[in-house]
């Protein structure tokens, strides 16, 4: 049971953090600013450096806690088994 | 300048990168084919590939020829809006990687099709096969525009002899390639597409006199103030926000459905390296995409402020253009040798998407005891006529290449997507719902698209339309709500339980998570549905509304 919500909590989760930081442009386009960063407007280069940098890192963490979901699921099988 | 100048003088040059370019893609090609014995070998090299290999090979398939030629031409046209939009498209592979791509090639599916023969049945699976070829076709067609595009700047010939030429060497690399050859050669391509988009357009900046020439994906904020002076409206977001979550169902949604992506997965060699290719994907995707960004702004910083004159015809050249004015031509030969390899690694993802499709999912399926030589030759024989139907529809193209693979985008989202995704976590959808959300979702978004019915269209805007944005905010819910309600149902009419396989369904979604024993609490939850219909039903009715654009 366990490991079933993590799994599915995690996708949910996971995936509406990548849409989120893939679409930061729709975030601006609700709450516009006029304030500049990096020499760009912060409508320009928000977005292009969160759907850079800001999905890399999520990859990473995705990665991570994907591949401990698999062997909580590997783990609680042979504690099932054991059991049995 | 007129249209006509914007070539190379000195054709042979070109000639001879493009000509070395395609000998080492031949070259690994052969050697990687070598050990190519079935279809299996063929589509997924064998199911072996490394994560560092595998992650270039899905950023070059999926950064395609729209990439080197295609974003810059509309970020000339729309300018910051198309950035907004294409910022998103990074977000394919890591979504297939955690919603269904580990799952699916835990099953040992050759192609998402496969899977929704095992979950939804034959016939669910040929009407998904053919809707996938023609998205494959559509987003083929957008490659072979370019490639026409580039060899006529190459050669100066006109665009139909650059069409059937460029196409038809490239559809027979394909044909004699296959998956294994691909996977190594799209990784190679990658590397080449890379530092030719990325070093000339350092060279291109350094000439304009950007202090930031070295490094070019992020450093042109110098740039910034002229731009303001000269177009005082390209940082402007211009589109309501409807536009901007239009995206999400189109393209986000859109590319989940892709076949020649979720291909990808399947080809690492565990779940680990997949989720580590999707790492190294991200990283190598976002450098190349920013460097888009930063190229499309050039461009239209060269045309307003520098004075350069690009005729309107011209959009799909920018990348070349700029080359032309401001490189050597050795060195823009070297771009268009780049621009090739982008086309070639789609063209040979979306073509071998094709050859499995109709081999696998649709004769295999229904003539399960063919000879394995026979379909492996059948396979060949349907990578070369996707490619050639591909070159006989780019005769008469779109204005912009980007606007057919967009709108493939869009068809995969609507006709495949809902099925992998509501099949892979919830139990209860069966084979009337996915045939029902496929056939209707997929009839009303070519209904709405601007090539069948121009006054069902919802915007009016024609490169909204075009791009699939609006049809896809619209068909894309209704495809879930049919799926999930049309199930739904019919699990409850005792009449059909005859006709329904819900046990092995149920132990099918089980095993591919990953579990061994079935469990009714797992995969099954109603409240789920019903938000997932819910969500669904306010966003189809949002597209129906004035769009005020």
């Amino acid at each position: 049971m366990k490991a079933y919500k993590k799994e599915v909590r995690f996708t949910i989760w996971m995936a509406l953090a990548f849409v989120v930081m893939g679409n930061a442009g729709l975030f601006f386009s609700i709450f516009p600013t006029d304030a500049m960063l990096f020499g760009f407007p912060v409508t320009y280069i928000i977005p292009i450096l969160m759907g850079w940098f800001g999905v890399f890192f999520l990859t990473i963490i995705a990665g991570k806690i994907g591949n401990r979901i698999d062997d909580e699921i590997d783990a609680e099988i042979e504690g099932g088994v054991k059991h049995d | 300048m007129t249209d006509g100048t914007w070539q190379l003088s000195n054709p042979i040059l070109g000639l001879v990168v493009v000509a070395l370019t395609f000998l080492l893609f031949y070259v690994v090609g052969y050697l990687s084919n070598r050990k190519a014995k079935s279809a299996k070998d063929l589509y997924l090299g064998g199911g072996n590939v490394g994560a560092f290999t595998n992650g270039l090979a899905m950023a070059s398939t999926y950064m395609s020829l729209a990439t080197f030629l295609g974003i810059t031409a509309l970020i000339l046209n729309l300018k910051v809006p198309f950035i907004m939009l294409w910022i998103q498209l990074i977000l394919a592979i890591p979504l297939i990687t955690i919603i269904y791509g580990t799952s699916l090639r835990r099953m040992g599916a050759f192609t998402p099709t496969h899977f929704v023969r095992e979950r939804y049945g034959v016939k669910a699976s040929i009407i998904a096969a053919l809707f996938m070829i023609l998205v494959s076709i559509m987003y083929a067609l957008g490659q072979m525009i370019g490639i026409a595009v580039t060899f006529e700047t190459l050669l100066g010939i006109p665009y139909l002899t650059g069409l059937f030429v460029g196409g038809l060497i490239i559809v027979g690399y394909i044909t004699v390639g296959g998956m294994a050859g691909a996977t190594n050669n799209a990784a190679i391509q990658m590397v080449i597409m890379t530092l030719m988009f990325i070093v000339p357009l350092g060279a291109i900046m350094k000439a304009i006199g950007t202090e930031g020439w070295f490094f070019p994906p992020l450093l042109y904020a110098d740039m910034v103030p002229a731009m303001l002076q000269a177009v005082p409206d390209f940082f402007d977001y211009q589109y309501p926000t409807k536009w901007y979550f239009s995206v999400i169902p189109a393209l986000t949604i859109g590319a989940l459905g892709l076949p020649h992506l979720a291909m990808r997965v399947y080809t690492s060699s565990s779940l680990k390296s997949a989720r580590s290719a999707m790492v190294w994907f991200a990283f190598v995707l976002g450098l190349v995409f920013s460097a888009t960004y930063a190229m499309g702004f050039t461009g239209v910083y060269a045309t307003s402020v520098e004075g350069l004159n690009i005729a309107e015809g011209d959009a799909d050249k920018l990348t070349i253009i700029l080359n032309l004015a401001y490189n050597p031509e050795w060195v823009t030969a070297l771009v268009i040798a780049g621009a090739i390899s982008a086309g070639v690694s789609t063209l040979s993802g979306n073509l071998l998407a094709i050859g499995a499709l109709l081999s696998q999912d649709i004769i295999k399926t229904l003539k399960p005891n063919i000879h394995e030589r026979l379909n492996y030759r059948l396979s060949y024989i349907a990578i070369f006529v996707g490619g050639f139907i591909s070159i006989l529809l780019a005769i008469e193209p779109p204005a912009f290449l980007v606007v057919s693979i967009l709108w493939a985008f869009g068809l995969a989202g609507v006709t495949n997507a809902p099925l992998i995704i509501v099949g892979v976590w919830w139990k209860e959808a069966n084979k009337y719902g996915a045939m029902a959300a496929s056939i209707v979702g997929g009839a009303i978004y070519i209904a709405v698209s601007p090539f069948v019915f121009p006054s069902l269209a919802l915007t009016g805007h024609a490169v909204t339309d075009g791009m699939g944005l609006s049809g896809a905010m619209l068909a894309v819910p209704i495809s879930f709500i049919l799926l999930i309600v049309v199930s739904y149902i019919t699990n409850r009419i005792p009449a059909l339980q005859k006709n329904l396989t819900r046990d092995r369904d149920e132990k099918l979604v089980e095993s591919i998570h990953g579990w061994k024993d079935v469990q009714s609490y797992r995969y099954n939850s109603t409240i789920g549905a019903f938000i997932t219909v819910a969500i669904s039903l306010a966003v189809a009715i949002w597209a129906l509304l004035p769009w005020g654009m």
